[in-house]
């Protein structure tokens, strides 16, 4: 019994021990929901005077005063809009908040000024939606042409029964709609990157062995042909690829150049299992040392996981790290407000279950200014991967090749749904060289296999000051090899 | 020896995959099913603890792992509406087996293993599945094994007539009499006429002190007694879904308890269950369990003070993108945005938002109050020539919806661009049996447009501009209106220059 109980406090220990760690480097807050209300939070929007709007999935739209304050128990919400349609998107723009609903891209405006929406305009409902629950619609911010990017969920997440499911189209600011991408299976969120690309996360499933982060270039495929069908009812768009069951993206790549491959693959279940919302840190290090990387929600395990991206050969890739953990529901959007530094957070568990064990959540991040030791970012050489830290080095471990350890696999591109990994190499770290700045390490590795994910454990290397990683993992698709 | 060596060799196995189950289930379950398998988030996704569909025939799990599951199940007396994604082309045969050995020897379950073996033959048997389970398909080929009743000595008298209300038993005449030895009442068990009643009688044995939760549901009339006290009864002439509720606090032993039940004429059933000291789920008395009731609670939704209700789901009996608009006085629309009309109208309660707001949130939801009538079912603009016998599937002319504007009033004008034009399509209450609409354009068009006010429905001209359509519904139009009934049946009007067509909806 005393065995028992020495083992369960040094359980509890190790609970807390962690749990202190993030709240070194993040302050995670609860922001008070209004009382009584069911929140469940698909999207939010930063707007003028430090006001915080949230739209929930029973299609209430709420603003928050007093979200960035110290004291949080003073917030106070007003309702602004109600009746909606399951809202995943939205943003301030001209005097509106404009919206991506389950059926169209609207803008309401408070026209009478009595602090309620009146004018619920439609701008555009080009795409087609027909009872079916899992058809949702998910909106961007607008992007450097004022445009609004929607991805649109295949019907059930498996079949195109409505006209554009699977694409993504963009909305311009007239309501004209212009499809841009194919090959689309179940969103989770869209943003941009630093320099206005758009991204977006698709889920584990039919054509996506894994989760992963995809870019949304203009005219591309992005993998799953269930919808390839709808380019007929665009003027002059090409039929998107027929990639060929049970094979594998790196050799249907060759076959087919629309076909721009997964940015960064999420390992399921190894970095999160369903990503949601991203958000680009745009903030000049007020949130972290973190510039011009992108957050990514996670429904499930309840994160937010952190990318940095790199463009090789014309097609992005790079690696996901784990980051913030703990939220109390799934999340869903994520929205970094770039002035202040301060991450904002929603989401719902409904229907699909969380680590988090609130059925919805509000919450905020900001830095506590202690910067975590982490890698900051990994990228590609022609031999290997150069990672830069965070903090000055320990020369010893880091420029130990025994410090790192490597693994790498593939998904099967496939009809069924998701896939296991395959495809296993071992990557060998042979030399690992530190620069001069004493802050980043050159690794040679010998095995690199392009287009897989490249799993790398870096438990060894520690700080000047003799800490270890807060998180040594990093996840990187080398979809290109750099010459 | 060598017995035991083979033994602990098998043991040692066993306890590697159970250690592989484990991590396995934290991957890929636990999110949903909980650390604890009793289904996270307090129990809003099914528990795995203690339920049949795990513990019981392993082609039953083994099945649902492989290919998925969705649509409505019950666990353990609770009802869910869930999906879950298929793991068979992630997870291998001894992956799948471990996890569900895991699942069945965790959290008390005490189910034999499962082996590689056995799901390898039932991934071959259903190679041809490709979409996910549903409940009652599975269940067909796999019941699940019922516990066993709270009821012993159960009896069932049957007397055949037409009752209007629970009869007096005594005083009746008994047809047969059976011995049920399941300890499960059914309203379908024996050959029956139409019109019937049921007399069961027998013992409920209370596990525990405590007090006893009684849930009875029926189709039509029933009635629940224990040791002569009234628990809960059904005593209008209706279907399922209806459930009732009665709490009587009872001694651990065997108590008389008389269920009543009479059948009207077309769908039959009841369902009874109960919760009790340390049953915190629902055990039902009934072949039938609470499945006949929705798996949702009410959500009502409905006008705040002088605030319209605004419902954006799907609505059954319209489109997708219909608007579903409810007005303080009780009368309520549903505009379609597809085909640019109000294609349900109805008085009463507004919308029920359970369905959508529930679980994943499938399906259609019907308008909650009475009346209800659907007045078209396609595009209701058109141009004339193209309406001068039947109103066209799909008109010709193009016609967008452009968005609503809520009114000072508690009114509410939809906008739509059609023909070149800007049509505002406004909506106002007049008291609790009439809608007002005013539809006009803001400029005047080329053409006069058509308009579809009622489609597919019998329409009687019953004089001064006045049309009978169903459930004593009437739409009046304004004298100098241009309407026209067309061959099939269509009741339209004409749109012309910028003069509005007022139409008023009415029951009586």
């Amino acid at each position: 019994m005393r065995a028992l109980s020495t083992l369960a406090s040094a359980a509890l220990l190790a609970t807390l021990s962690h749990a202190a760690e993030q709240a070194d480097y993040y302050k995670r807050e609860e922001i008070p929901l209004p009382p009584g209300e069911v929140m469940e939070i698909g999207s939010i929007a930063l707007l003028p005077e430090r006001k915080v709007a949230v739209t929930t999935r029973r299609g209430d739209l709420w603003i928050c005063s007093g979200a960035y304050d110290e004291d949080l128990t003073k917030v106070s919400w007003t309702k602004f809009a109600y009746g909606l349609h399951e809202p995943l998107g939205m943003f301030w723009r001209d005097g509106s908040l404009w919206l991506t609903q389950r059926p169209e891209v609207s803008r309401l405006t408070d026209s009478n000024k009595d602090g309620k929406a009146d004018t619920f305009e439609t701008v555009s409902a080009g795409w087609g939606i027909r009872g079916d629950y899992h058809e949702y619609a998910f909106g961007s911010e607008p992007d450097a042409n004022g445009d609004i990017w929607v991805v649109l969920c295949l019907t059930g997440s498996f079949t195109a029964e409505s006209d554009w499911r699977g694409w993504c189209v963009r909305v311009t600011p007239k309501g004209e709609m212009i499809p841009t991408c194919s090959g689309i299976r179940s969103p989770g969120g869209i943003g941009f990157n630093a320099t206005g690309e758009t991204f977006y996360t698709d889920n584990q499933g039919p054509w996506n062995g894994s989760s992963s982060l995809k870019w949304l270039k203009p005219g591309s495929f992005q993998g799953n042909p269930s919808a390839n069908k709808f380019h007929k009812l665009g003027k002059d768009l090409p039929a998107p690829p027929e990639v060929a069951d049970k094979s594998r993206i790196v050799s249907e790549r060759v076959k087919h150049a629309s076909f721009i491959p997964p940015a960064v693959v999420f390992p399921h279940g190894r970095i999160g299992q369903s990503p949601t919302g991203i958000a680009v840190d745009k903030t000049g290090g007020k949130f972290g040392p973190w510039d011009a990387q992108l957050y990514v929600g996670e429904q499930t395990h309840s994160q937010v996981q952190r990318v940095c991206l790199e463009q090789v050969n014309g097609i992005y890739q790079g690696a996901v790290f784990h980051f913030l953990e703990g939220f109390e529901a799934g999340i869903i959007p994520v929205r970094l407000d770039q002035k202040e530094g301060v991450l904002f957070v929603g989401g719902s568990n409904r229907g699909w279950g969380s680590r988090g064990s609130k059925s919805f959540t509000f919450e905020r991040v900001s830095p506590t200014g202690k910067v975590p030791f982490e890698i900051n970012t990994m990228k590609a050489n022609k031999d290997g991967f150069t990672l830069a830290f965070t903090e000055a080095l320990d020369p010893i471990s880091a420029a130990n090749p025994a410090s790192y350890d490597m693994a790498a696999w593939t998904y099967i591109l496939q009809s069924d749904y998701g896939s296991p990994e395959v495809d296993q190499a071992t990557p060998k770290v042979t030399a690992a060289k530190v620069a001069a700045d004493g802050k980043s390490v050159r690794l040679t590795v010998e095995g690199l296999v392009k287009g897989h994910v490249h799993q790398l454990s870096a438990k060894g290397v520690k700080s000047a000051a003799g800490n270890p990683l807060w998180h040594p993992e990093a996840f990187y698709t080398l979809n290109e090899i750099p010459n | 020896m060598k017995r035991l060596v083979l033994f602990l060799l098998g043991a040692s196995a066993a306890a590697v995959a159970a250690q592989d189950g484990g991590q396995l289930y934290a991957l890929n379950c636990s999110a949903c099913h909980g650390n604890d398998g009793k289904g996270a988030t307090g129990g809003a996704f099914p528990p795995l603890a203690n339920s049949p569909w795990v513990t019981g025939d392993p082609a039953l799990p083994v099945k649902i792992v492989l290919h998925g599951l969705e649509g409505v199940v019950e666990v353990a007396g609770k009802t869910y509406n869930l999906a879950m994604p298929p793991h068979g082309a992630v997870l291998g045969d001894a992956e799948v087996a471990a996890v569900l050995s895991f699942v069945r020897s965790s959290w008390g379950n005490s189910a034999a293993v499962i082996t590689s073996e056995q799901v390898k033959e039932v991934r071959a048997q259903s190679a041809e599945r490709k979409q996910p389970w549903t409940g009652p398909e599975l269940l067909k080929d796999h019941p699940l094994k019922i516990e066993a009743s709270a009821l012993s000595k159960l009896t069932s008298r049957a007397y055949f007539g037409e009752f209007q209300q629970i009869p007096d038993f005594s005083t009746a005449k008994q047809e047969n009499i059976e011995e049920e030895n399941d300890g499960l009442i059914s309203a379908s068990h024996g050959l029956r006429p139409a019109n019937f009643a049921v007399l069961w009688e027998a013992e409920f044995n209370a596990p525990a002190d405590g007090e006893y939760t009684f849930k009875l549901d029926s189709d039509d009339l029933s009635r629940v007694s224990i040791k002569g006290t009234m628990v809960a009864e059904i005593l209008e002439i209706g279907p399922m879904g209806r459930a009732k509720e009665g709490k009587i606090t009872l001694a651990k032993g065997a108590h008389p308890i008389r269920i009543e039940f009479v059948q009207g004429g077309g769908d039959m059933g009841i369902s009874l269950g109960w919760k009790g000291p340390g049953v915190e789920n629902w055990k039902w008395l009934s072949d039938q369990s609470g499945r006949g009731a929705k798996p949702w609670p009410n959500i009502p939704v409905q006008p705040l003070g002088s605030q319209l209700a605004i419902y954006r789901n799907f609505i059954g009996g319209t489109t997708p993108r219909a608007i579903g608009i409810g007005f303080p006085t009780g009368v309520n629309l549903a505009w379609s945005a597809d085909n640019f009309a109000p294609e349900l109208v109805w008085h009463g309660l507004f919308m029920d938002g359970g369905r959508h707001w529930t679980d994943r949130g499938t399906g259609d939801e019907p308008p909650a109050g009475q009346d209800v009538a659907r007045l078209s079912n396609a595009p209701a603009f058109a141009a004339l020539a193209e309406t001068t016998s039947r109103w066209p599937e799909k008109p010709q002319l193009t016609t967008r919806f452009r968005g609503y504007k809520l009114g000072a009033a508690s009114d509410l004008t939809f906008s739509l661009e059609s023909g070149g034009c800007r049509l505002l399509d406004h909506y106002a209450a007049d008291g609790a049996k009439t809608l007002v609409r005013t539809l006009r354009s803001d400029a005047a068009a080329a053409e006069p447009l058509a308009v579809l006010l009622v489609r597919g429905k019998a329409v009687t001209a019953a004089g001064n501009g006045t049309y009978e359509v169903e459930g004593g519904l009437t739409l009046t139009l304004k004298a100098g209106t241009k309407v026209r009934l067309l061959e099939d049946g269509s009741l339209t009007a004409t749109l012309e220059g910028k003069a509005p067509i007022e139409i008023r909806y009415s029951w009586r």
